[in-house]
């Protein structure tokens, strides 16, 4: 009800104002309704007609007048106001063009840098996600204390997905590349296989053929996949009828069940990440095979989508109660796990939040600094058009008319430099993007948008009137006759004026402070992941993938062959010193694990729970990547198929699980369930840790397998150690691989510098940005610090020319400057480590080894803000000492 | 700006939202109306009348619509919104109200001063 009237008040408010001869047209004719219906009333009384129409017009008072009234009631006035202020403002502006360039230019470069970190979060954070009713859509975790993000077991899965009443549809997926290999360069596809229910959780519906349904998770002779439209147009010339053609992947038949419409976006996931966004190429259906009592290995990632009001923490409890079923009915597998349930939203962006929090927050001081540079810009002038202002005064205007005028000038010159700083957004944000850290979320869809351009025109306002308000009250409270009589060179700002100036030079230089201590802390948390010791040598190091289809390399032994002849053929190249292969590289984010092994001689304490990242690897592995042997041994050549079985452990595995010292030797097996002799495994290595990421706390505990002896995955990782430039190697490689089997994709194709760059791109990106707006933020501080020294220095030149007629020093006065500037930003400095201190523990989860409190970092740029505000002061101190004691004095 | 010499802005108000409440009227037929009913006790000035009209539409309590007459010319319209059917229930009870207050004081005074 109440809108509805401000609406049609509004409208008329409008109408009044766009149709205003309209309006006047109608306000006419109806007054003279009125006079005609009078008149008609006067002749029926018997009034002659000429007289009537005369005593009419009497009876209704002078038609101007009401006209004027009528008008008045429609309250245009306001806006006529608004008009004369606005021109006003504009003229006043234009007259002082040095210092409107100075405003507008500060402004739109610090309302642009907001606007475009807001186009990262309103992109990022505030979007929702590109499927239909995104809300509902979820991850489902299996998870425990070590590790909270896992996946399910694939019957797990099956049970949950039956049993579970919250949800519309649950879907399945792990990434599983598939090989094209006709039709052109061999070359491997970006695939998942998904189970039933995948694409109904997402909200995508094939443009052609079917979605999967639970017959295709069956396992059968005709394996069945959809397409992602890019790859139909680009591999498959767009044929209209694909639709049950059968295709050749990894050497395999495959039947086309359907093609998807452009656009499907892929959930994201974290073990073979694919990032979230459009970027699968294909789907393949999941099988159920295998035992499905044995619940061991968990590899299933679960999205669902829940049922409309139903919320993720209620189905996380219906989930959890599916979860004591299933530890009831397979007591073996189920010990202490729980189901999580989390809003896709958030598993997207969720990481992501605090750095963009921070950016914004760093953003927000600069935009601060800005408005206090720009407040103390205003009083400045305002001190200097005091008599333009008590003449106003004078001549009738009201305070609140003179607040208004002055509040239209500082908002039209934050308007102005919002429409700046929108093109500062436009191209910052391209910047921006191109700076994102690799894995960063739906970095590829960051653009400025409607919402980013009323974000920045409220900015706008906000800022002129935050900027505006202090330094309006200040003039609008000019004493008339004070400031009418008094000359305007020498018009004195009151006691009250001056301490506002103060302040605000000292919450500037605070502010600047707070970002400078964030931009230190970020620098030396940089600098110790630079400092930091990786673990290998990511110099001179190539890298490829490769996967060997399951149809063809079926028998361990034809996978061992291959990557041995391969290795062999890649150490013969020219300039390889050492070539090998592995089931992963460091820094990719391979997390595969077991658990539950035997350690000989160990008994399991309660509670403990025994687990460690597998790999496997060939024996010049470690050496191309140049990790260092700690003890005992690398694989060699004899360590086959048939030799006894060895391991290679990590620093932390040797010291967690044997904490004595003594792991060399030490048997390890697999087969908990009385393992044969030849079942138990021996340490012969130990080698140095490799954290996951380089931001990691600790290292996980690690083991490798002898590749030749025990091949756990099809994918194999391809390290080459060159003594030269190894991007020459590249052609190489790619060569000795289709040599031994031409439909082989080489993928993945990186030097080890780039993984290991790209490791630390978050921080670095980060470090970039705050000390970008940190630097900002000093030099705004310290123009605004020089800005109201000099404006005192000019305002006391008088007196400083008496003091030194009367025999001051230079350097008396230089220092009365001085000291007033220092103890400003001490002040400052002082309120600024406060501040940071404050907010400590919003950074520090952005910190690598470095406290957030750290005294070395607050203590220099204490001294930073000080040597800063020195110089800022010592500028105009040096002028004040320069003036001419007789010229000064004679000028008066 | 001129005051209603015999009525207080407020009564003014009032008697326009209760005059069009039964149907909507143009501004001769509302000042006509109040004439009429009120015995021509009440004769509004017809200079006030047409600001608190625009007044009062400006606020949103009324709504004008130019329609034709039964002699066939062309008038604004002024009808009570769904808001302005509130807003006279509110003056209303606040007449009432005052004017039994008023009522009250001046029965009461002869005998408080005895």
């Amino acid at each position: 009800m109440k809108l509805r009237r401000g609406w049609s008040i509004s409208r008329m408010r409008l109408r009044s104002l766009l149709e205003r001869s309209q309006v006047e047209r109608e306000l006419e004719r109806e007054l003279r309704f009125h006079i005609d219906q009078q008149t008609e009333e006067n002749v029926t009384r018997g009034i002659p007609p000429d007289q009537a129409r005369r005593l009419a017009l009497r009876r209704l008072g002078g038609l101007a007048q009401i006209e004027e009234e009528c008008r008045e009631m429609r309250r245009t006035n306001y806006v006529e106001n608004f008009w004369h202020d606005l021109r006003y403002a504009v003229r006043t502006l234009a007259a002082n063009r040095g210092f409107t360039m100075v405003m507008v230019l500060t402004l739109a470069l610090s309302i642009g840098a907001n606007s475009a970190i807001f186009t990262v979060i309103d992109n990022v954070l505030l979007k929702p996600l590109p499927y239909p009713e995104p809300d509902r859509v979820v991850r489902i975790f299996f998870s425990n204390s070590t590790y909270p993000k896992f996946r399910f077991n694939p019957f797990d899965f099956r049970d949950y997905r039956a049993r579970n009443r919250s949800f519309d549809s649950m879907g399945g997926f792990l990434r599983h590349d598939l090989q094209l290999s006709s039709g052109g360069q061999p070359e491997r596809l970006t695939a998942i296989r998904v189970t039933a229910g995948y694409f109904r959780v997402l909200g995508f519906c094939p443009t052609r053929g079917r979605e999967f349904e639970s017959k295709d998770e069956l396992p059968g002779p005709d394996r069945q996949v959809i397409l992602s439209d890019r790859l139909w147009r680009r591999r498959f010339e767009a044929d209209p009828n694909i639709v049950g053609r059968k295709i050749t992947l990894d050497s395999q038949p495959f039947v086309v069940a359907g093609v998807m419409p452009p656009r499907i976006f892929h959930p994201g996931n974290d073990r073979n990440a694919i990032a979230h966004g459009d970027t699968v190429d294909l789907w393949w259906a999941f099988t159920f095979v295998g035992d499905p009592n044995n619940r061991g290995s968990h590899y299933v990632d679960g999205i669902g989508r829940l049922k409309r009001g139903v919320s993720p923490r209620q189905a996380q409890a219906e989930m959890q109660s599916i979860a004591t079923e299933l530890e009831r009915e397979h007591p073996d597998f189920h010990e202490n796990w729980q189901v999580h349930v989390v809003p896709l939203h958030h598993d997207v962006v969720g990481g992501s939040r605090r750095l963009l929090l921070v950016l914004f927050g760093a953003v927000g001081f600069v935009l601060l600094i800005a408005c206090v540079n720009a407040a103390n810009l205003l009083l400045a002038r305002a001190t200097a058009r005091q008599r333009e202002i008590a003449v106003r005064s004078a001549l009738g205007a009201g305070r609140y008319r003179l607040i208004r005028q002055m509040l239209t000038e500082s908002v039209l010159i934050a308007v102005v430099g919002a429409a700046l700083g929108a093109l500062v957004a436009v191209g910052g944000v391209r910047i921006l993007v191109s700076l994102l850290p690799a894995n960063f979320p739906r970095a590829d869809v960051i653009q400025v948008n409607g919402t980013v351009f009323a974000f920045t025109l409220l900015v706008a306002i906000a800022t002129g009137l935050f900027f505006g308000i202090a330094p309006a009250l200040q003039a609008s409270r000019t004493e008339l006759n004070q400031a009418l009589h008094s000359g305007s060179r020498t018009s004195t700002s009151s006691a009250r004026q001056l301490r506002l100036r103060d302040s605000l030079v000292v919450a500037e230089v605070a502010l600047a402070s707070v970002l400078l201590i964030g931009a230190g802390l970020m620098l030396r948390s940089f600098l110790n992941l630079l400092r930091m010791d990786p673990g290998f040598r990511p110099e001179h190091a190539l890298t490829a993938s490769i996967s060997l289809p399951d149809q063809e390399y079926r028998k361990n032994e034809t996978v061992v062959h291959f990557c041995a002849e391969l290795v062999r053929n890649l150490a013969s190249l020219s300039g390889v010193q050492f070539a090998g292969a592995g089931t992963d590289l460091p820094w990719t984010g391979y997390n595969e694990n077991i658990g539950g092994f035997l350690i000989e001689g160990r008994t399991r304490a309660p509670n403990e729970r025994i687990h460690a990242r597998y790999h496997a690897a060939t024996p010049d592995y470690f050496r191309a990547l140049d990790i260092p042997l700690l003890r005992g041994r690398l694989f060699t050549e004899q360590d086959h198929k048939t030799a006894p079985q060895v391991l290679i452990i990590n620093q932390s595995m040797a010291r967690r699980y044997w904490p004595n010292g003594d792991a060399i030797g030490k048997r390890v097996s697999f087969f908990t369930d009385k393992p044969k002799p030849e079942d138990w495994m021996t340490v012969v290595g130990i080698i140095g840790d490799v954290k996951d990421t380089p931001l990691s706390k600790a290292t996980e505990p690690a083991f490798w397998w002898a590749l030749h002896q025990h091949q756990p995955s099809r994918t194999i990782s391809i390290v080459v150690r060159s003594g030269s430039d190894p991007a020459s190697l590249l052609n190489g490689v790619r060569q000795e691989v289709q040599r031994l089997n031409p439909a082989l994709a080489v993928a993945d194709v990186r030097l080890m510098d780039q993984i290991a760059d790209a490791s630390v791109s978050t921080p670095r990106f980060t470090l970039f940005l705050v000390g970008l707006f940190a630097g900002l933020a000093l030099l705004l501080a310290a123009s605004g610090t020089y800005g109201v020294v000099s404006y005192s220095v000019k305002r006391r030149t008088h007196e400083f020319g008496l003091r030194m007629a009367l025999g001051a020093r230079r350097w008396d006065v230089l220092r009365l400057v001085l000291v007033h500037g220092v103890k400003l930003s001490l002040a400052g400095a002082a309120l600024g480590v406060l501040c940071a201190l404050a907010l400590a523990r919003i950074f520090q989860s952005l910190l690598y080894e470095v406290r957030a409190e750290d005294p070395l970092t607050f203590a220099a740029v204490s001294l930073l803000s000080l040597a800063v505000a020195a110089i800022a002061c010592y500028i105009p101190a040096r002028r004040a000492t320069q003036a001419e004691p007789m010229s000064v004095l004679g000028s008066e | 700006m001129s005051k209603p010499s015999d009525l207080i802005q407020g009564t003014l108000d009032l008697l326009i939202l209760k005059t069009i409440s039964l149907e909507p009227r143009h501004g001769w037929a509302i000042a006509k109306r109040i004439e009429q009913v009120s015995d021509d006790v009440l004769q509004v000035t017809q200079g006030a009348l047409y600001p608190a009209l625009h007044r009062l539409e400006q606020q949103g309590w009324i709504r004008a619509e130019w329609r034709t007459t039964e002699t066939g010319r062309e008038a604004k319209f002024y009808a009570l919104s769904r808001a302005g059917r509130e807003q006279l229930e509110r003056e209303l009870v606040q007449w009432e109200r005052l004017s039994n207050a008023v009522g009250l004081v001046i029965r009461m005074a002869p005998g408080a001063a005895k």
